[in-house]
């Protein structure tokens, strides 16, 4: 592609100094299009949503109540939205950093299981004032996510294995491991209480050691996970704009000759972005666990990695534009978690949040489309 | 690649027809700009006519009612300076770009071209500038890629063979393009078209990537093309040398419009570059834009004098010819020994070495492939080496650390610039700096204010013409892509320049400007290392020359001395 669009648009300019004149045409359709097919393509969506539910034999219009209870209709409900957004703008904003530099990891669901792992692991049995414990498991996810992801920059780099690949596979890695944890005595499950059956799950985390939460149920209430979330989107969309970190690894991203003639090393900066994303994607396991479950169990994950991915390819690789495509998937997840509860099969729900996120993403890629179009006919 | 001992011949001496077997018919009026008279007899009805043409983009008149006749069984050239029209016109006839006004007649019958499948099936083919083959894929793959149906290997192999065979273009089918010199791409890219048997080929600009004695085979190729088959070559070229020795007619345009049609036999290198550039030109750039090297050889003295045949000498002031060697001064870089694989453990450097004094050009001459990449890659820490050793200022550099050579002064102007020179979805300001970010950090904060500043001061220094410098390089053209590098690389001042093939690809006037900066980077004192393809560059800016061949510098003259027969044997490989 680079080739032929270098092709196409380096011949027209004469060589004269005067900058060329801003071309003017006249609107078109196309041009007031963007909201006008975003409200298309999610109209749409809802459309074909509502006729599966409809299929499976259930109301459409209460199925869509319920979305809206679940996600909107009041404090609690919003509070819950906001509470999903939280660590699918961490998996976002780390899936952000990875593709700036050209790396793409998709293997945040793994990291961010061990991260929480790891998490639960410093929380449950370190000693010491809950803040200062609560500081360190979170720490400790962010790290065990680096060291998860670490494991596939170090294939890359030592043995030149795909980083797609390696943390795609390093999910399944993840998901066995942390199984077998949480399933040993001698390691994450709970301990026996006389007269009661353990099952594969680790202990509530003390209570000192959860997340602060704003405001009481049930009115408006979030945990504090959404703030660290931000103040690091914040940060980042910061650092890759504004330092020359942030500079070396866009570089990297976008041509990693000229980013290594340049003495942008590959490995320091593109390895240091993959750990990051980790750091990120364990750290959203971290606040999962600190902040809503308290402890783990299977399917802790519940594909918050995946969505966050997600969040980041809609919000186009922008931190700052990550935020509200956060809430959105957030609010979804919160909706379907409650249509889930009104009898509506739960594939029908994923098949709704699926639905979702394709009208979400649609205007994007269509423009994406139209501008390679032209591009190519000029 | 075998040795071109005519190297002191003019450029192109392709094998072109005495006059009158071309199929010229007697008093056919040729020039005049826009002329429409019935010109053609029945006998020879243009496979093309494009009439009165006329395309506009935003402000720009890419071409403006420009009219083109070409025959069949013969070469027509199609003269201009990037931006004047040529491409455009050629999109046009392709289907790529819708013309505004003007009609299009193939073989006597007005068509509309709607898109490039249809310009297909009228078997307009064309080979563009940029390949567009992929990698990793074999030769025969490329080949069949895009038809429809099932993929026969032993059928498409057996046709790039006969198509080979046919037009003498010896290419591999089972070769991986990957390993293929340029001058084999571009073989290959001309097996595609010739395959589907086109009545009418387009060459864009096909030399610009090879060597002399690869020039000569092409047009050897061509000939045969139009000659046997009776088929229509478009060529479309701002190296006069090649229109003069290659075509058979010759449309010149110039901002969009045609300024001249003329019968090659009728015009001469001289009144074609005043033509196309719309006024004279000094001698040395115009010797050194169209490869002319008569121009250049006057053994025994540094500073030739006088005129030739070709070129008229305007007295060169703007581009003043290389002096002889000025003092040397002490010696800025340093290769001792230098041996280097690539990664799939092909010796690219063996055991070359060479020495760059302060104020001088060194040229390295050489056939493509001989390892000048390896040494550009090299300089830019982007090869690491085996063996040997790379000094700057007397100080040992370690060759691939990232930055290595940059840091300890080395400034290059790659020569692929577009795709490892700068980062093309960055904005002109960010390129501008990206090399040296301390200038504009503080604290690890990059400062708005000071890379505007930079900026700013670099384009209006180098001339950069940019609509703003938060322009991304994409939207530049090749020129000033190539001037945004040139700016960067000096304005880290560094203690030696590397330029590897800094014209290929660029007009008079962007080579003019070129020639201009290496010259004024040597007079300040910067040893300048110019590796190029094009002897005519070597020998328009060196003070010395060394030749390359097979990974390893193999003799080295000062310009004085230069006798062409001898370098060409030394290119070629053989002791001289």
């Amino acid at each position: 592609m680079t080739s032929t669009s270098g092709t196409l648009i380096s011949e027209p300019p004469p060589a004269v100094a005067a900058p060329e004149p801003v071309e003017r045409r006249r609107p078109r359709l196309a041009d007031l299009g963007t909201p006008l097919l975003y409200l298309l393509s999610l109209s749409t969506a809802l459309a074909l949503a509502g006729l599966l539910i409809a299929l499976v034999g259930q109301s459409p219009w209460d199925a869509a109540n319920a979305m809206y209870d679940g996600s909107l209709a009041d404090g609690a409900a919003i509070g819950q939205s906001i509470d999903q957004a939280a660590p699918l703008l961490l998996v976002a904003v780390g899936s952000v950093i990875a593709a700036r530099a050209g790396i793409f990891n998709i293997g945040q669901e793994g990291q961010l299981l061990v991260g929480a792992a790891v998490g639960a692991a410093i929380a449950l049995f370190t000693p010491g004032p809950g803040p200062l414990v609560l500081i360190l498991a979170l720490l400790g996810a962010a790290v065990g996510g680096a060291l998860w992801a670490g494991i596939a920059a170090l294939l890359f780099y030592w043995r030149g294995v795909a980083v797609v690949i390696s943390t795609l596979l390093l999910i399944f890695v993840a998901n066995q491991a942390v199984s077998y944890a949480v399933n040993s005595p001698s390691l994450l499950r709970e301990k026996a209480v006389a007269g009661q059956v353990t099952t594969s799950q680790t202990d509530m985390l003390a209570e000192s050691v959860w997340l602060p939460r704003i405001g009481e149920y049930p009115d408006f209430n979030i945990g504090a996970g959404i703030f660290v979330a931000l103040v690091l989107a914040v940060g980042t969309s910061l650092v890759l704009v504004r330092t020359r970190l942030g500079f070396r690894l866009r570089m990297l991203g976008l041509n990693p000759k000229a980013a290594h003639r340049a003495g942008v090393g590959a490995v320091l900066v593109g390895g240091g972005a993959l750990l990051a994303s980790g750091a990120f994607a364990g750290l959203a396991g971290g606040v999962m666990l600190t902040g809503n479950g308290h402890r783990m169990q299977d399917g802790f994950a519940d594909n918050v990695g995946f969505d966050g991915l997600l969040v980041a390819l809609v919000a186009r690789d922008k931190p700052m534009l990550a935020v509200p495509v956060a809430l959105f998937f957030g609010a979804l997840r919160a909706g379907g978690g409650f249509l889930s509860a009104t009898g509506v099969p739960r594939y029908i729900v994923a098949v709704v949040t699926a639905l979702m996120v394709l009208a979400t993403v649609f205007p994007a890629a269509y423009a994406e489309v139209r501008r390679r179009r032209t591009a190519g006919a000029a | 690649m075998r040795p071109s001992p005519q190297a002191s011949d003019t450029a192109v001496t392709a094998s072109r027809p005495a006059p009158d077997t071309v199929g010229e018919p007697a008093g056919a009026p040729l020039d005049g700009p826009a002329e429409h008279t019935g010109a053609a007899s029945v006998l020879t009805v243009p496979v093309v006519q494009l009439l009165g043409i006329g395309k506009r983009f935003g402000a720009v008149r890419a071409c403006d009612d420009v009219s083109l006749r070409v025959r069949a069984g013969e070469i027509h050239g199609l003269l201009g300076e990037n931006g004047a029209g040529k491409s455009t016109l050629m999109k046009i006839l392709l289907g790529l770009v819708v013309p505004d006004t003007g009609r299009i007649v193939l073989r006597g019958s007005e068509t509309t071209i709607a898109d490039p499948s249809a310009a297909a099936a009228h078997g307009i083919s064309m080979v563009h500038q940029h390949f567009s083959l992929v990698d990793r894929l074999s030769v025969w793959e490329n080949v069949v890629l895009g038809d429809r149906g099932r993929v026969d290997r032993d059928r498409a192999r057996k046709s790039v063979r006969e198509v080979g065979d046919r037009y003498g273009l010896r290419v591999d089918p089972d070769a991986c393009v990957e390993d293929l010199s340029t001058g084999e791409r571009q073989r290959v890219e001309i097996v595609k078209c010739l395959r589907r048997d086109p009545g009418v080929l387009i060459l864009d600009e096909p030399t610009s990537v090879l060597t002399l004695e690869e020039s000569r085979e092409l047009f050897t190729v061509l000939r045969r093309v139009v000659a046997d088959e009776g088929k229509a070559v478009i060529l479309i070229s701002h190296k006069l040398d090649e229109i003069v020795h290659a075509t058979d007619r010759v449309t010149i345009m110039r901002q969009g419009r045609v300024v001249a049609r003329r019968a090659t036999a009728d015009t001469d290198v001289r009144a074609l570059a005043r033509e196309m550039v719309g006024r004279e030109l000094s001698k040395w750039t115009a010797a050194s834009a169209v490869g002319a090297l008569d121009a250049l050889i006057e053994p025994g003295t540094g500073e030739p004098t006088g005129g030739t045949a070709v070129l008229d000498v305007r007295e060169p002031e703007a581009a003043p010819a290389p002096k002889p060697r000025p003092a040397a001064g002490e010696v800025r870089l340093r290769i001792t020994d230098a041996h280097a694989r690539a990664a799939d453990r092909r010796p690219l450097l063996r055991g070359l070495s060479l020495e760059v004094r302060a104020g001088e050009i060194l040229g390295i001459a050489g056939v493509e492939g001989n390892g000048q990449a390896a040494l550009g890659d090299l300089l830019s820490s982007l090869l690491p080496l085996d063996a040997g050793r790379v000094e700057v200022c007397g100080g040992a550099v370690a060759a691939g650390r990232p930055g290595a050579m940059h840091a300890a002064g080395v400034g290059v102007v790659p020569e692929d610039r577009h795709v490892s020179g700068c980062v093309l979805d960055m904005s002109v300001a960010e390129n501008l700096m990206m090399a040296d970010l301390s200038s504009v950090t503080s604290r690890g904060l990059l400062s708005r204010r000071r890379m505007a500043e930079r900026a700013r001061r670099l384009i209006e220094e180098f001339e950069i013409a940019t609509p703003s410098p938060d322009t991304p390089m994409r939207q530049l053209s090749g020129g000033n892509q190539q001037k945004v590098v040139l700016a960067r690389e000096l304005a880290g001042r560094p203690q030696v320049l590397v330029a590897a093939q800094p014209t290929r690809g660029l007009d008079i006037g962007a080579i003019e400007y070129m020639t201009e900066r290496l010259h004024a980077a040597a007079r300040e004192g910067i040893a300048v290392l110019l590796l190029s393809t094009e002897l005519g560059e070597i020998l328009t800016l060196s003070h010395r020359v060394a030749v390359i061949h097979r990974g390893a510098v193999v003799g080295e003259m000062d310009r004085a001395d230069v006798d062409t027969e001898r370098l060409g044997l030394m290119m070629g490989g053989q002791a001289a």
